[in-house]
């Protein structure tokens, strides 16, 4: 316990076995392990909304599983576009170091995420406002995304001094990240709850497209 | 077998295949056999997730439109490359590049199967959406999209050894630079010693209006391509029609993204 938690605060202070060009220094599974363990925390604590009935502690469950499935699905289905541009740009032999500041941004993100957990569990008392809560969350999340894209960069700075291209490759993981991740959000609902609705894993007709979404609501149907 | 096809592609991917170095002794070492069986299966995969939309957008499930995408997905890229091999091989034999006939296949054949690959590659995206989405025209935007990609990636390529070609060319023709010219380029006194190195910098001019001619092919080359799907499809297969393997021919491929755009923005 007492050497994850040092390893979380190398990881947090780029230190160490984190020290962003020292990539072959650490096994490859520490990062995918660090998302793992701080994901779900702030997933139960999502789903915590309005705990007045039993039942609504099956959310904070669902929420503490889904947290990691978000990240976990949305990298791998991204993954082999990337590969391959990696490869095309000639930067085959980085995929490893990439690869691994790719995972150091997630990790940030998920403990920056988990850091955060107590304010939205604050805010889950202090307003019973369904909207609020989905609000706070999202502000939530843009914090966290900030955050993991800051520890990204240290890692990625790196990579790119070696080879400028590299920063092209950068720009593309983060607008297929984006562009799947959103979605994936969108189908992994509900992560909070809605009060009126049975709790439950997914919901009823929930294959439907978050962008045709957004676009009807500006249409205004 | 098929494992030692993904190593030769790998090795393409990775540019090792066309090394300036090796590209101007002449030697190209792409397998035709192997490059052309991949960029049909990778073809043939991606096309698969296209036709997906069909079966799990209609109530029954279309499983023929499944077949037709999967089929002629790979056939756009025989067809555009049956239409613009004879022009590639024309103009490159005009500006003096030393490919032969079989060789300039075998190049644009590499150019299909690195689209092909970067297509499979970005196929799992297409097929999330494609299991999460119920709009017609968001599929065709996002289809636009990656192939855009993919496309775009497959003429840097060919684009990028074309002109490590023509460099090539130059490189490796007899000298015709005296000291005096190479001294003239270079600027600098000591050029004249080692002017028998580097003959290739006198004729850059020319090299310069090759590169234009292969940026005009390349462009054609990609508007054939775009309207060769066109004339194939429906490669997605409307919600609201029958299924058919081929449509009327009407309209162009151009207009029609800007309908379906405009169609995914008023919902």
């Amino acid at each position: 316990m007492l050497a994850a938690i040092r390893h979380t605060d190398d990881f947090l202070h780029a230190r160490g076995a984190f020290a962003p060009n020292f990539a072959a220094a650490r096994p490859a599974w520490w990062l995918p392990a660090i998302i793992l363990a701080f994901t779900p925390m702030y997933g139960a604590l999502m789903g915590s909304y309005q705990l007045d009935e039993p039942e609504r502690l099956l959310q904070g469950v669902y929420s503490a599983v889904k947290a990691p499935l978000l990240l976990g699905v949305t990298t791998l289905l991204c993954l082999p576009g990337f590969f391959v541009l990696n490869t095309v740009l000639g930067l085959r032999d980085d995929f490893r170091d990439a690869m691994q500041a790719i995972l150091a941004g997630q990790a940030g993100l998920a403990i920056t995420l988990a850091s955060l957990g107590p304010f939205t569990r604050f805010w889950y008392f202090t307003t019973e406002d369904y909207r609020a809560a989905l609000l706070f969350n999202a502000a939530m999340f843009t914090i966290a995304t900030a955050a993991g894209q800051l520890v990204m960069l240290r890692y990625y700075r790196v990579l790119i001094r070696r080879n400028p291209r590299h920063l092209a490759t950068l720009g593309l993981w983060m607008v297929l990240y984006a562009f799947v991740g959103i979605q994936m959000g969108w189908i992994l609902r509900p992560f909070v709850g809605s009060p009126g609705m049975p709790v439950s894993l997914f919901r009823e007709h929930a294959l439907t497209n978050a962008y045709v979404v957004i676009v009807e609501l500006f249409a205004g149907r | 077998m098929a494992l030692a096809w993904f190593r030769d592609l790998d090795e393409l991917l990775r540019g090792r295949k066309t090394l300036p170095e090796s590209l101007a002794q002449g030697k190209i070492d792409l397998k035709l056999g192997p490059f052309a069986s991949l960029s049909i299966l990778l073809g043939a995969a991606y096309g698969a997730f296209m036709g997906l939309f069909s079966v799990t957008s209609r109530e029954p499930a279309v499983y023929q439109q499944l077949l037709a995408s999967t089929v002629k997905f790979p056939a756009l890229f025989i067809i555009t490359l049956i239409v613009t091999f004879p022009s590639l091989y024309v103009f490159n034999a005009l500006l003096g590049s030393r490919l032969r006939f079989l060789e300039t296949l075998r190049l644009l054949i590499a150019a299909i199967v690195v689209n092909a690959a970067v297509a499979a590659s970005l196929a799992p995206i297409l097929g999330f959406f494609t299991l999460s989405t119920t709009s017609y025209p968001f599929m065709i935007i996002l289809n636009v999209g990656l192939l855009a990609i993919s496309g775009a990636v497959g003429l840097g390529f060919l684009m990028q050894t074309l002109r490590r070609l023509a460099a090539a060319a130059y490189v490796t023709a007899p000298p015709v630079a005296t000291p005096m010219s190479t001294e003239y380029v270079n600027g600098s006194d000591d050029a004249g010693a080692d002017a028998s190195l580097r003959p290739a910098l006198a004729p850059l001019p020319d090299l310069r209006e090759s590169r234009n001619i292969f940026r005009i092919w390349v462009l054609i080359y990609g508007l054939l391509g775009a309207q060769t799907g066109w004339l194939l499809r429906p490669f997605i297969g409307s919600p609201d029609l029958e299924f058919t393997w081929f449509r009327h021919r009407e309209g162009n491929f151009f207009h029609s993204v800007w309908i379906h755009f405009q169609a995914l923005l008023s919902g």
